[in-house]
């Protein structure tokens, strides 16, 4: 099991194609936007590598940076095609959701949990150690938004666990999105 | 074997993305704080027998009354604290009268009273280990009531979650309103003026009768039997009263509006003699022979005051004229003893003053405390009552340039800023 190079890179960009939550007449808003990934992982052995992958992933409004630890696993002779399975298990952060905050309130975003399964082919160059890949992933993120009133001064405190402290009400949205990913990319 | 485990991987994950729906999911939930009403019948609360428990932790102070040696607060809609405060650097907690719907009280002679929703309650304390209640004056704060059957509505803070965000009554009866904005949070931060005995009273004793005002009307007692107070008449004063304060046969009453000056030489029926108007503030009133000191303080419930001290010349009791007005920071409550006096600066701190000379109040201020973030004080006997988010503190003011603190009463909910 020699084997050539430890390290393994990939880089692929895509699109997130979801449907909304039924309207009021039926109908699924749809939703299609951009997605990003690269994956910096080592070969634990021939066939599997295991790493960690970042990139950026937009859902309607909202970008989210998936941080996640990736798993991948390769099926097929070397300089041929190869069929590709990972697995990608980690969070969402919503860093880049603006967060708004005055006298009486606040607003912000937390990203969720994701898990990403996904399949696709490698076609490797004729020359060197790169590869094409094409694949197709489930994705399925969990975004948070909450939208709180502060409590004024002077207004009684009330100790509860279902309020954090210094709110006087809380609207808590959560958002699982569950999107096809079809993407293109390198493996290097 | 490694094909056969990789073939099974593949399987796996496509059989995953096979089976998963691609539909997001959206849902919230809506968690407020909200007033929740509690229904009460009258004759059940009359049917409980008030006795005195052992001493309570403070929660929540609300008005503070001195009584020889002992401080009784008043722990809103509870009851009544009884503290030993024979030593000022000390004060130890005795016990606890459980008075539901209490807000308010006074003690006159060896007769405390306290209000209890509808009813005013007369207690026997000349044996402070053996407090017992002598009457029950009925059916007097009527305003209370919701209808004419002796029902009322207590709310309870409450904190509920819901699914949808829609506005209107839920399942559980809670009103969905930010409880802020409610008139039941007004009602409980009116419960919630600080310290009788303190510019922020609401219970007055004088010339032999007990006055209680609430938002609107002036209530009288005659308490000549101390033991027997019978009530006499209901008053209408107009809208925002806030304080009383009675002064040799007259009484102060602060409303946001303005200060009412009531002639009470025939101490059943107090006559308007005039009312000082101003911009509407939060303003407690204390007085002397010659000046009414009033505190106009911009808060979340006075809406456009400005912050500040006015000397009112009541030398003229049917003429008052504003003297002169000094710049405050944030003053909530003041208390005058002798020629100084003591305001109460929010989260600023607190305040001293010579104010022999009225013109000059401010050229006399004589400490000014930043640490001590304060809401309101008594100027009592032994000490200086400051209630603050610190508790409930006492200093020595035997010289009002440096004041002392002698100690802090620790309470669980400290008394905020409004």
């Amino acid at each position: 099991m020699a084997q050539e190079k430890k390290y393994f890179g990939q880089a692929e960009v895509g699109f997130l194609y979801g449907r909304g939550e039924e309207d009021w007449d039926g109908n699924h808003v749809k939703r299609f936007d951009v997605t990003f990934m690269t994956f910096n992982g080592v070969h634990i052995t021939k066939n599997h590598v295991l790493g960690f992958s970042t990139g950026l992933d937009q859902y309607e409004d909202i970008s989210i940076i998936p941080i996640a630890l990736g798993w991948r696993a390769f099926l097929g002779k070397d300089d041929k095609p190869k069929l590709f399975g990972a697995l990608d298990l980690g969070g969402g952060s919503a860093v880049l959701e603006e967060n708004y905050s005055d006298e009486w309130s606040r607003s912000w975003y937390e990203g969720g949990l994701l898990i990403s399964p996904s399949a696709g082919f490698s076609f490797p160059a004729k020359k060197g150690k790169t590869a094409l890949s094409l694949s197709i992933a489930y994705k399925r993120q969990a975004v948070t938004y909450f939208q709180g009133t502060l409590s004024q001064p002077g207004s009684q405190s009330i100790t509860s666990d279902l309020l954090p402290p210094g709110f006087n009400s809380m609207n808590e949205k959560n958002y699982l999105y569950r999107s096809f990913v079809c993407r293109v990319g390198l493996m290097f | 074997m490694k094909s056969f485990n990789s073939y099974l991987s593949l399987f796996f994950l496509l059989s995953v993305l096979v089976f998963s729906s691609c539909q997001d999911e959206v849902n919230s939930s809506y968690t407020y704080r909200t007033m929740m009403p509690i229904y009460l019948e009258m004759s059940d609360v009359r049917a409980r027998i008030i006795s005195i428990e052992p001493a309570q932790p403070l929660d929540n102070p609300g008005k503070i009354y001195i009584y020889g040696d002992y401080l009784f607060i008043n722990e809103p809609t509870k009851g009544i604290h009884i503290l030993n405060n024979e030593n000022p650097a000390s004060p130890k907690n005795l016990s606890f009268i459980p008075i539901p719907g209490n807000v308010d009280l006074a003690v006159n002679g060896n007769i405390l009273y306290a209000d209890n929703y509808v009813d005013l309650l007369a207690f026997d304390i000349s044996n402070i280990d053996k407090i017992h209640l002598v009457k029950r004056v009925e059916d007097v704060f009527k305003h209370l009531y919701t209808h004419a059957t002796g029902e009322i509505i207590t709310f309870r803070d409450t904190v509920i979650t819901t699914e949808s965000p829609t506005w209107g009554f839920e399942d559980g009866g809670g009103w969905l309103m930010n409880s802020s904005i409610s008139f039941s949070a007004n009602y409980s931060a009116a419960a919630q003026s600080y310290g009788t005995g303190g510019s922020m009273a609401r219970f007055t004793l004088s010339n032999q009768h007990l006055y209680a005002v609430d938002q609107s009307t002036m209530r009288v007692f005659n308490v000549e039997n101390p033991s027997d107070p019978t009530f006499v008449k209901p008053i209408d004063l107009g809208w925002g009263i806030e304080t009383i304060f009675p002064f040799e046969d007259k009484l102060f009453i602060g409303s946001n509006t303005g200060m009412h000056i009531y002639d009470a030489s025939t101490p059943n029926s107090p006559t308007r003699m005039s009312v000082y108007s101003h911009l509407q503030a939060c303003d407690p009133v204390v007085v002397n022979s010659d000046y009414a000191f009033v505190t106009l303080r911009n808060g979340s419930s006075c809406w456009n005051g400005a912050n500040q001290l006015q000397v009112i010349d009541i030398k003229n009791l049917f003429q008052p004229t504003l003297k002169k007005s000094y710049p405050m920071l944030n003053p909530h409550g003041l208390g005058l003893a002798g020629d100084f006096i003591y305001i109460t600066e929010g989260i600023h701190g607190l305040k001293s003053f010579n104010v022999s000379d009225v013109m000059n109040i401010d050229q006399n201020q004589l400490e000014f405390l930043t640490s001590e973030k304060s809401v309101d004080l008594i100027p009592g006997p032994k000490s200086l009552i400051v209630i603050g988010p610190d508790g409930v503190c006492q200093f020595d003011y035997s010289n009002p340039a440096k004041l002392k603190k002698l100690s802090c009463i620790q309470v669980k909910n400290p008394v905020k800023f409004y």
